[in-house]
């Protein structure tokens, strides 16, 4: 089990922040080698995402739910997915929450705390375990970058 | 005459020259008549670095190597070694006592059975004192035909029979028919029309095709449909003289190697089972179809999947009729054999990356790049596993007599044994071993094996003093990494103490000084050469850190 706690910190205002997070297209845009596909019935989502494992490419087809509350600007996003080659297969849960930290006109910061599990299965899984939860911190900080950059600020350091 | 000399009748006329293993009260007698009958004994220090050798014998000379134990405790000892000759498909016999039919309670009763089961070995015993000669033709016949180790298991009490049959042994090469597995013309029919529409080809060649003699055939057929050469590790370094040869598939590739090879439309196994370290568990070739030749009924790929299209054939039979055919349709394309790919194939295997070195160590990519300059190319290499493994897979890339290298069971310390093995098989030639300090360790006692026979091999210990494949795991996860650390003796020092040449180099000018003296007369030596671990081999970058390169 691949866990992640992260905090990303956007020079930004909380609105601009929630607009895009509340945005699942928007979302997905901010992934690295993610395409949002269809809608469900269910309210998910169909995605493609490629990942890459040293230089091995994993093409996950996955299905992506992602759950509002509006009134705590926060959310729950669960996503499942398998590699049809490698037959691996992985499920993720995150909580994420838009916190204001200081909305000062020359100091804007927001901060999105995240939490998240991610579970790899499959016989790839135990082989790459270490390196996936490296490649996972590191897609965490490009999130954190392109929604950084999408709201029009910066990443904080 | 009694069991036990008949026995050992029956090994010599299987062609048993050489014996690998440790005297005990269940096989001694055997040993003795094996003496009388002019095999070669070669007297190990731990049981299961006698069927290691005898596996090496066997991967080397393609014919049964056999190796010795004493009932129990002696075979037991033969466990890790057991399961490795089985996942190298090596055919061996492992003559091993049993205890006394008429002693249930024996201290050394063991169900050999069992354990052969339990190591992936087939079994077979002499039942009866009249069935000497049946079972040792059973146990050559299931190591020929399976390519597998046999537990020949033999009560000592029977072996003490008379022996009354007077007829000749008659061996298992008699009763076993030699023919070449020849391709149908639909196959090779099929296999030309999608090979013919292929852009970016690819052949993967493995051991089968090795043995098969397919070399010039796979040049021709690769020069023809534009397709580039890769190996199994088994096949590592074969047809290097093909300047589109680009190394090893799989886990051991280098980074334009995996470019090259994930863009391809279609892959030709020859000889190769393209398991899932070949392919990578299938993300090297996301879009190829398959052809397999191979002469076994069918084989089964990586995660349980067949090639899409499957030429039963001897390797150099196959490839000869599919070029034949491929040229009767006057096909031929430069496909994947142009200048701007032979350009991104020259520097491909250097690895870049900087590391700063421990001091008084030796980064090991310079280490293993120098040594395969300067060892003659008549200096066969053997490449152990483990951390090793890394930097040595990679980066010898010269052809030599014999390059073995395999993970199999993957365990570490079995390539020593195999290496000795191999060299006494082929005519004590001499020939250099690479592997890691824990290997080294683990089998040392049997250096004095090799001083007692002058077996010329030379054992590079690439000595970072840690089990390295675990302290890079652990690094990877944050844990303490002086967990995996075990400090070592000077490993020369223990060579020499052993009778043998040793040395402790801590530059790479100590190791060709050493190497050297080793060349001008070849015997059994030890390098140990302290490396640093600040360097982190290029597969561990990719499994344990996600790295690209």
């Amino acid at each position: 089990m691949i866990e992640v706690n992260e905090r990303i910190e956007v020079a930004s205002t909380p609105q601009a922040v929630w607009a895009i997070l509340s945005d699942p297209s928007a979302v997905v845009e901010c992934v690295e080698g993610a395409v949002l596909g269809e809608k469900q019935e269910d309210g998910s989502f169909n995605a493609k995402m490629a990942v890459k494992f040293g230089p091995a490419k994993i093409s996950f087809n996955a299905n992506v739910l992602v759950e509002y509350d509006e009134a705590n600007q926060s959310g729950n996003v669960t996503a499942r997915g398998k590699d049809g080659i490698s037959g691996t297969k992985f499920n993720t849960t995150m909580q994420f929450k838009v916190e204001g930290q200081d909305t000062s006109p020359d100091n804007v910061l927001t901060a999105v705390p995240i939490k998240a599990s991610c579970e790899l299965n499959g016989r790839l899984a135990h082989l790459i375990e270490s390196g996936a939860n490296l490649v996972i911190k590191r897609m965490t900080t490009s999130f954190a970058e392109k929604l950084a950059e999408r709201c029009g600020g910066t990443k904080t350091p | 005459m009694k069991v036990y000399e008949r026995l050992s009748q029956a090994f010599k006329a299987e062609g048993t020259t050489n014996v690998f293993g440790m005297m005990g009260d269940g096989n001694m007698y055997w040993q003795y008549a094996n003496q009388k009958n002019g095999i070669i004994m070669h007297e190990v220090r731990h049981e299961g670095v006698g069927l290691g050798m005898a596996d090496g014998w066997a991967r080397a000379t393609r014919n049964p190597g056999v190796c010795t134990a004493t009932c129990g405790p002696g075979t037991t000892q033969l466990a890790t070694a057991f399961v490795t000759a089985a996942r190298a498909s090596s055919p061996v016999v492992a003559f091993c006592g049993e205890y006394p039919t008429s002693d249930d309670e024996y201290t050394q009763a063991l169900d050999q059975s069992a354990f052969a089961h339990g190591c992936e070995a087939a079994f077979v015993r002499m039942g009866t004192a009249d069935d000497a000669d049946e079972a040792v033709r059973k146990a050559f016949y299931i190591a020929r035909t399976q390519s597998r180790p046999v537990l020949l298991s033999v009560p000592m009490d029977l072996q003490q029979k008379t022996w009354e049959d007077d007829e000749p042994y008659v061996p298992s090469t008699a009763i076993i028919p030699k023919r070449t597995v020849t391709p149908s013309a639909d196959a090779i029919a099929q296999a030309a029309d999608v090979l013919s529409k292929a852009k970016r080809p690819v052949i993967v060649v493995g051991r089968g095709a090795m043995w098969s003699g397919a070399g010039d055939e796979i040049i021709k057929l690769a020069q023809r449909c534009g397709a580039l050469i890769a190996t199994t590790l088994q096949a590592k370094n074969w047809l290097v003289e093909d300047e589109y040869q680009i190394g090893i598939s799989g886990t051991y590739a280098t980074k334009t190697a995996i470019q090259l090879l994930s863009d391809s439309d279609v892959v030709v196994a020859i000889g190769a089972s393209l398991n899932r370290y070949t392919t990578h568990e299938g993300l090297l070739y996301p879009e190829a179809k398959f052809i397999h030749i191979d002469p076994k009924a069918h084989v089964l790929l990586s995660r349980g999947k067949g090639a899409d299209y499957y030429v039963q054939s001897d390797g150099k039979a196959g490839v000869a009729a599919l070029e034949a055919e491929l040229a009767k349709r006057n096909f031929k394309q430069l496909g994947y054999r142009t200048g701007a790919v032979k350009e991104r194939l020259a520097n491909a295997w250097e690895d870049r990356r900087d590391y700063k070195i421990d001091e008084g160590t030796v980064d090991p990519r310079p280490l293993c790049v120098e040594l395969d300059d300067l060892l003659p190319t008549d200096i066969s290499l053997f490449a152990g596993s483990g951390c090793t493994a890394g930097f040595t897979n990679i980066l010898f890339r010269k052809a030599r007599p014999m390059v073995m290298a395999g993970h199999f069971f993957g365990c570490i310390g079995q390539m020593m044994p195999a290496a000795v093995g191999a060299v006494i098989g082929t005519g004590m030639k001499p020939a250099v071993l690479m592997d890691g300090d824990a290997s080294t360790m683990m089998h040392i006692g049997d250096f004095d094996t090799m001083v007692r026979y002058n077996v010329p091999l030379l054992i590079y210990c690439m000595n970072n003093e840690c089990l390295g494949a675990e302290y890079y795991k652990l690094d990877a996860h944050k844990m303490a990494v002086e967990t995996s650390c075990i400090p070592t003796a000077d490993l020369g020092a223990v060579a020499r103490a052993f009778g043998g040449r040793g040395a402790l180099c801590r530059t790479v000018d100590e190791v060709k000084k050493a190497t050297k003296e080793w060349l001008a007369k070849p015997g059994p030596m030890i390098i140990d050469v302290r490396v640093s671990r600040s360097v982190v081999p290029l597969t561990y970058r990719r499994i344990h850190y996600g790295e690209d390169e």
